[in-house]
């Protein structure tokens, strides 16, 4: 069971990211080479939120719809009518993280706690949000470029549920008795986003979202579900599906003969902040015995009139229940559960083409927690879903490569710092779970700390059966992402200076200090003085654990080692021996500017130059491309 | 320090600035004479309130100033804050001691700015406390009318418990009398009034220089302190840790100097330390906006609002080092968030109470 099921209410409002985006260029991470320039706005080279702080937040979310099990929407007297979304009021706010400057496309919420409140703010029920990346972002506003144009998703559970006087809402009663896990499911889509520190929205985009039940048997991040897919022709920039529509899940409810269609993150909008784009009626049908048959039996039509209906998104969050009119017959679904299904645009007149569709053999495979953070020699688990026709897929073997190629970096050939088997199997509920090893990666990127890498696993069931349709299938964001760190031996005894720029606690603080000009407001992090003046501040926020919203370093990139050295400093900060540190050299350009190449003329082009888009564009796929 | 030296740097103190402390409100003051536990507990909700009262306007200044050219203000002033919230601590400490419910989070705890202290009768019908960026003006008519002790020869002798109406009509109504009356009062309660064990007490280890209480000499202590702190009745400018009163310390702004003890026997005092400079160009002189439509101002309402349910919290009950230092992150951000709508919105901080987050273009 997860949100995308009858039990479940809606909700629209505004999300907040005020990242710091001084760190999106990986050269700023050098110290040697950081000019104060770097920290101002615009292309002196701070881009478009230098002074950000990382947070984020829900802003102004409010439930627009609930549905209770049977379908049916709540009563007229149901408090959940009125309630709103809202995010701690407790707690400082939760906060946006990069996995690294190489690895900009998993952006992780970290230290949010939901609540589901009454119009005055009091809570009804609260939870801890399980840190997630965003998945399946994609170019979904049609008009504009760069960044602005993207969406995407997060899926995740809230845990620690504590419930408060729920007793004028029928839904929160039937949540809470559905929710005997102890977990609620939370799927939002994101857009519309503004970058324009000139106007009321900066920082600011769209969010609509689902919550409901959770069971602990499923995974977190994702349905295990009808799994539509497409794939893309366009190397540069964001994913653009071949057919406009994104990835996307359905499930099928047996005991309703209902099919409940996600198109929360797949439907293109025309201009920011807008409806669905018109693409004609979509029809979600099933193809009936591909192979002699290839009947395609309609499940049920969505108009355009529907989805495009400026009320229509933020009220069903994308979520639509077909047949609407009837149920399915038990031969109808009896073929849904073992054949593909697929989303077609109606207006498209050959009928084998599918806007996004389930691979002929049903099968698919992912992660479900898909980035990952490892000291060196440290062993990890990362647990891996396999479905078929959205069910469980048993006993299947699993291969797992290694996959750098969505790493906005440039190929390098230092020995791998990870190791994995290259085939599991799954187990009885369809579940592997692909044990990952480590060792010292070394200094391999000199100023930016251990390495990222890619995993990622396949079916090999699925590696010899065609897609079913005419396009392959492929999701670039369907991997795993890790950091491994690289090991740091502090100096001994433990100075502020140390003896090199390797072994100091000065060169760790020197780096935020340079990415982070927002930390000015509390002190100067490359100040010796400065530091001791605030070290029981400091000694609280390294000493807190990465889930806690107050945690430091707010980006989350600092190793065991790091930080052990950090926290023992701290308990008897000795300066040391100053040692000189180099004088920046001459201005030199950014080899962010030199290597991002030109995208078509973009009113702001320098706001798109330190985001995803430019992110997207250091891939080591597109640079391959590029030099091939 | 002779009553002659403290008149002598009252007075020099004086000059250009407001002449006579503040007075609590008639009302509280005859209702604390009652003597009885109610009127004991509901006159140190007051304490509590008006120790709080001057947190927003004072943050207010603080954060309006660029710290890398007014770090010396800032310090003064972030001292002064931070004694003020020891002080609402104490208060707190005595109140749960008592068996009273500290209460915090609700709208009518924040004062409305501008206006009058809670509880507090104006100097004049001018007079008024708002949200402002730091200036001379500010701190001299305004921080230091709130601070202004007592001339030292008319300091009160300590009441007599429970007096009658007419005699509660008597009774002088500075702030500083107010808690000497409130400690008379206590007293008459008898230790009998004191809950055993201590509850719900924030003590030193979780917030420095906090007292535990758990019977009248330790409520007697925490009373001491925040007078000693904060109007300097006590014989001494200078508080047992060697910083000046409050009202010397907004002082040392007005006279551009710190204020130093000149030996002698008897010693006297006079701002002739190290220079204290505001650098106008250094505070952002934006005003509060209380429009409601800016997400900055909303977004740390909200965080205020959020800051206060924590403070409920920590005085109710969870007086751990956990629920402090989610306070303390609190407090972080909405200094951060004041020091960046101010420095480049153009826009300060209203310190409204507002329990959700609404968007400004909401509809969404």
């Amino acid at each position: 069971m997860s949100y995308l099921n009858p039990l479940r209410l809606h909700f629209a409002g505004q999300f907040q990211a005020s990242v710091s985006t001084v760190n999106n260029d990986p050269d700023h991470y050098n110290n040697a080479t950081f000019k104060p320039n770097y920290q101002q706005p615009g292309n002196a080279n701070g881009w478009w939120n230098p002074r950000g702080d990382g947070a984020w937040r829900l802003i102004g979310c409010h439930v627009t719809s609930a549905f209770m099990a049977d379908g049916s929407a709540v009563g007229q007297a149901d408090q959940i009518r009125m309630s709103l979304i809202a995010d701690s009021d407790s707690k400082t706010s939760a906060k946006l993280v990069d996995l690294d400057p190489e690895q900009q496309l998993v952006s992780q919420i970290w230290g949010m706690e939901v609540r589901i409140t009454d119009s005055a703010g009091n809570a009804l029920v609260r939870g801890c949000y399980e840190p997630v990346g965003f998945m399946d972002i994609w170019k979904r506003i049609q008009q504009g470029q760069g960044d602005l144009t993207a969406g995407a998703m997060y899926q995740s559970v809230l845990t620690n549920l504590e419930w408060g006087d729920i007793s004028a809402s029928p839904f929160l009663q039937a949540l809470k008795q559905a929710a005997d896990d102890g977990l609620l499911s939370i799927k939002f889509n994101v857009e519309s986003y503004s970058m324009a520190s000139n106007k009321p929205n900066f920082t600011r985009g769209r969010i609509v979202g689902t919550i409901g039940p959770a069971s602990a048997t499923e995974p977190r991040h994702f349905v295990a579900g009808r799994q539509l897919l497409t794939t893309t022709n366009v190397q540069l920039g964001f994913f653009q599906p071949v057919q406009q529509i994104n990835f996307c899940v359905a499930v099928v409810d047996q005991q309703r003969g209902k099919v409940y269609l996600d198109l929360g993150n797949a439907l293109p909008i025309s201009t920011s902040g807008g409806p669905p784009a018109p693409l004609g009626d979509l029809q979600l049908i099933c193809i009936v015995d591909p192979i002699f048959r290839n009947e395609q039996m309609l499940i049920g039509s969505i108009p355009q009139a529907t989805y495009t209906n400026p009320a229509w998104y933020p009220q069903t969050a994308g979520i639509i229940e077909l047949p609407a009119d009837r149920a399915l017959s038990q031969d109808d679904l009896s073929s849904i559960a073992s054949n593909p299904l697929w989303l077609r645009i109606a207006s498209q007149s050959n009928k084998q083409i599918p806007a996004v569709a389930e691979h002929a053999s049903g099968l698919y495979i992912r992660a479900d927690q898909f980035v990952l953070r490892l000291n060196p020699d440290e062993q990890a688990q990362a647990q891996l879903y396999a479905t078929q026709f959205g069910q469980p897929y048993p006993n299947a073997q699993v291969l797992a490569i290694s996959d750098p190629s969505q790493l906005q970096q440039a190929p390098n050939t230092s020995p791998s710092a990870i190791s994995f088997p290259a085939f599991i199997t799954t187990n009885e509920q369809g579940i592997a779970e692909l044990p990952i090893a480590t060792s010292d990666p070394g200094s391999q990127r000199d100023f930016i700390d251990g390495q990222v890498y890619g995993i990622r696993v396949h079916l090999t069931d699925m590696l010899f059966i065609p897609s079913g349709n005419i396009f392959s299938v492929f999701n670039p964001a369907n991997f795993i992402s890790l950091l491994v760190w690289e090991a740091f031996e502090p100096a001994e005894p433990l100075t502020w200076w140390g003896t090199t720029d390797q072994n100091s606690i000065q060169s760790i603080f020197q780096q935020y200090a340079n990415l982070y000009p927002v930390m000015q407001d509390f002190l100067d992090l490359s100040d010796y003085q400065s530091v001791r003046e605030n070290i029981f501040l400091l000694q609280l926020a390294f000493g807190l654990d990465p889930s806690d919203p107050n945690s430091m370093p707010v980006t989350r990139d600092l190793s065991f080692a790091k930080r052990q050295a950090i926290l023992r400093w701290m308990n008897d900060p000795q300066e040391g021996t100053p040692r000189p540190r180099a004088a920046p050299p001459q201005a030199i350009p950014s080899v962010l500017s030199a290597e991002t190449p030109d995208s078509a003329a973009a009113p702001d082009k320098a706001a798109s130059r330190g985001g995803k888009e430019a992110a997207l564009n250091r891939r080591r796929s597109v640079r391959f491309s590029r030099h091939s | 320090m002779t009553i002659d030296s403290q008149l002598s740097l009252l007075k020099q103190t004086q000059v250009g600035g407001p002449k006579k402390p503040l007075q609590v409100s008639r009302d509280i003051i005859k209702k604390l004479a009652q003597g009885d536990k109610d009127s004991v507990l509901s006159a140190i909700q007051d304490a509590i309130k008006l120790e709080h009262s001057t947190i927003p306007p004072y943050l207010y200044a603080l954060y309006s100033l660029d710290e890398t050219k007014n770090a010396g203000i800032a310090d003064i002033i972030q001292s002064v804050v931070v004694e003020e919230m020891l002080h609402m601590t104490l208060a707190c400490n005595i109140l749960n001691a008592l068996g009273g419910t500290p209460d915090i989070d609700t709208p009518s705890f924040i004062p409305t700015y501008p206006g009058t202290l809670p509880g507090i009768e104006p100097p004049n019908p001018n007079w008024k406390v708002d949200l402002k960026p730091c200036s001379k003006d500010v701190v001299q008519s305004v921080f230091m009318q709130i601070e202004m002790p007592e001339k030292p020869h008319d300091f009160p002798v300590k009441p007599q418990a429970v007096l009658g109406a007419e005699e509660a009509e008597e009774l002088p109504r500075t702030i500083g009398a107010f808690y000497q009356l409130l400690e008379a009062q206590i007293k008459n309660l008898g230790e009998g009034a004191f809950v055993s064990p201590p509850r719900n007490q924030v003590g030193p280890d979780i917030m420095f220089e906090s007292v535990v209480v758990s019977d009248f000499a330790s409520a007697q202590q925490a009373i001491g302190i925040i007078i000693d702190q904060g109007e300097g009745t006590d014989p001494d400018p200078f508080d047992e840790e060697g910083a000046p009163a409050h009202y010397y310390r907004y002082a040392e702004i007005i006279k551009g100097q710190k204020l130093g003890k000149i030996p002698g026997n008897p010693p006297t005092y006079a701002y002739n330390g190290d220079p204290v400079t505001l650098d106008t160009s250094g505070v952002w002189k934006v005003a509060p906006d209380r429009k409601g439509d800016n997400q900055a101002v909303l977004t740390f309402n909200y965080t205020y609002t959020s800051l206060l349910k924590t403070l409920h919290a920590f005085f109710n009950g969870q007086n751990t080092s956990q629920q402090f230092n989610t306070a303390l992150g609190l407090m972080m951000s909405l200094k951060q968030q004041a020091m960046e709508m101010m420095s480049t919105l153009g826009v300060g901080p209203s310190f409204e109470y507002q329990p959700t987050n609404p968007g400004i273009n909401s509809g969404g």
